[in-house]
């Protein structure tokens, strides 16, 4: 069996255990269940922009954070749960597009900083917005207007599996191949005729959507928001380790990253917010220092010591 | 309208001059290093807390004036930058940028959460200087001048060193060209020891001159490192002067932004200065070390 046919086994069977788990476990589980697929399909729309392109995003959770405010505001004016979540992906998504061609058209670094303040912004719009946002009071949302915690477990779900397919179907795309060649040489994959440009916008556009969908979700699950835990700045770093610690451009890297990072946090730190950060900030350290290929780039370098491993790439 | 009074007009002119040199030491660091070693050091900010939190220490504990404590706090600082670089900034240079840019982010990370276990998340100020040196009709206020007299000394301070003596004139010339350099003679790795080393002293003297204006706490830096970017971005990457000038732009911007509209706005117009920069002029107001 190739690498290619066991992961997709393997991935059958955790849809499998995602699906019936609910039957088995009590709430408590069922939310920390959810909030790692919560990180997963984050981490998977990061992957999709910074992972494939190499153009880094420090500002990520800004996309989170205008779903979650669109969708609680759309909640409050009496659309359906599901509408909400729709919309409000589809609005991070336009505010992508003019953002990306605006960005993207300069090479890695800018655009890495320009994106750094993009969630700093929008935290302060959110404050200071106040007719719509109540600013830092926050929104809160009446029990009556939310779904039930199955049915928010099941839409997370299905945004972390849909992005991860998302990932997998790009990585074995064209348009994949063409991300990839402006990660190895933007120059090069010009001179044969890649529009660097336009792809890295698509992709962009892609990656926002997936966290508008998430932060729309996610205002259901907390039934509340504010500017802080709108646009907050761990949510940014938690992307970023995740991705880069499970192994970065990969379609299985954010998975596992997101299942490591997730137990550890909620085994050894939970009360400790600060040394939870602080911890994944050496992790970002130790991994790009030593691991560069994260989690995965072992695993497959295992494949690859056996004497009867096959060629071919792993997803 | 009362704000167009040419005396309300100096006053706000005389606050974003004062404003922008502390922002102008800040960036002019972060620039240099960019410059010698094609490093964008996302932790700059953190370091001008280190030296905040350095001054913060030494007052309460030992009762010494902030202005007192920059004699010690810049110079452990510089060994903190120099180390820095030793041990960790070194095996990232020559790298991808990315490679960098995550690395120092990591670092930043690091020190945020380091020091929210030890100061925790209040937000913490020196009461040393206070009050307003009065000149005729305008009042600036002494923490203020001060801060900003003493930053623009140490930026004009360090540019004489650079254009100066033999070693400025070694970390230039690494920063044109690091292999012809090591071809002159010039020990580039110790270069960029001392480079780093230099620019950590300049983030930490910003930070003293801070914790005598605002009140901080450990997640201050977000502010100030894109501030900072903007500040690089506007004035062009790895360009010393260009740092400066935008450094001095962007304070007298906001002070405008904030007497006219609010000081609320005045916080994303360093943003808004960046992306209109970027639409105009993706390379920056004065060129560009080629990124």
């Amino acid at each position: 069996m190739n690498n290619y046919r066991i992961g997709l086994w393997i991935g059958v069977a955790l849809v499998a255990l995602a699906s019936l788990a609910p039957l088995g476990l009590n709430d408590y589980q069922q939310s920390f269940l959810l909030q790692v697929f919560l990180v997963i399909a984050l981490a998977q729309a990061w992957n999709l922009i910074s992972g494939m392109t190499g153009y880094v995003s420090f500002g990520h959770a800004a996309f989170f954070g205008v779903g979650a405010y669109a969708s609680a505001l759309l909640l409050t004016w009496g659309f359906p749960w599901w509408l909400a979540v729709l919309k409000s992906a589809g609005i991070a998504a336009l505010l992508a597009v003019p953002l990306g061609f605006l960005t993207l058209r300069l090479r890695g670094p800018y655009f890495a900083i320009a994106m750094l303040g993009l969630n700093e912004v929008g935290r302060i719009v959110a404050t200071l917005w106040v007719s719509v946002t109540h600013g830092g009071t926050g929104l809160t949302l009446s029990p009556e207007l939310l779904p039930s915690l199955d049915v928010k477990y099941f839409t997370m779900f299905g945004l972390a599996l849909g992005a991860t397919l998302l990932v997998a179907w790009i990585h074995r795309s064209r348009f994949g191949l063409e991300l990839r060649a402006i990660r190895e040489d933007e120059e090069a994959a010009e001179m044969v005729g890649v529009n660097t440009t336009l792809n890295k916008v698509i992709a962009f556009v892609l990656s926002a959507l997936i966290p508008g969908a998430v932060g729309a979700v996610y205002v259901m699950y907390t039934s509340y928001i504010n500017p802080s835990s709108a646009f907050e700045h761990a949510r940014n770093i938690e992307m970023i380790v995740v991705v880069l610690f499970g192994g970065s451009g990969t379609v299985w890297g954010p998975i596992i990253g997101a299942g490591t990072v997730m137990v550890l946090r909620e085994m050894l730190w939970a009360q400790f917010p600060a040394a939870h950060l602080a911890a994944l900030g050496v992790l970002l350290l130790v991994v790009v220092l030593y691991l560069p290929g994260g989690l995965v780039s072992i695993l497959r370098d295992r494949q690859r010591s056996r004497p009867d491993a096959r060629s071919g790439e792993s997803p | 309208m009362e704000l167009l009074e040419p005396e309300i007009l100096l006053q706000l002119l005389i606050g974003g001059l004062l404003a922008g040199a502390l922002y102008a030491l800040l960036a002019c660091g972060l620039n240099l290093i960019f410059g010698v070693m094609r490093v964008i050091n996302l932790a700059h900010a953190e370091l001008m807390l280190i030296g905040a939190f350095g001054a913060y220490v030494l007052f309460h504990i030992f009762g010494l004036h902030p202005l007192a404590s920059l004699l010690i706090v810049v110079p452990a600082i510089f060994f903190v930058g120099y180390y820095l670089q030793r041990f960790l900034i070194e095996r990232v240079v020559g790298r991808p940028m990315l490679t960098s840019l995550l690395a120092t982010y990591g670092l930043s990370i690091i020190l945020i959460n380091l020091g929210l276990l030890l100061f925790s998340a209040d937000f913490k100020s020196i009461p040393a200087l206070q009050g307003s040196f009065l000149i005729d009709e305008l009042a600036v206020s002494k923490p203020r001048a001060t801060a900003g007299l003493i930053s623009l000394l140490l930026t004009v301070g360090v540019y004489q060193f650079l254009e100066r003596t033999r070693l400025g004139k070694a970390i230039r010339a690494v920063s044109e060209h690091a292999q012809v350099a090591a071809i002159c003679g010039i020990d580039v790795r110790q270069i960029r020891m001392l480079t780093f080393g230099m620019a950590a002293a300049m983030a930490g003297a910003a930070g003293v001159m801070l914790s005598v204006i605002y009140s901080f706490w450990p997640g201050s830096g977000v502010d100030f490192i894109q501030k900072c970017f903007a500040i690089i971005i506007i004035g062009g990457m790895g360009n010393f002067v260009g740092a400066f000038y935008g450094g001095i732009l962007l304070g007298v911007v906001e002070a405008f932004v904030g007497g006219f509209i609010s000081t609320q706005w005045a916080e994303a117009a360093a943003y808004l200065l960046l992306v209109t920069v970027l639409l105009i002029r993706p390379t920056g107001l004065k060129g560009v070390a080629r990124a």
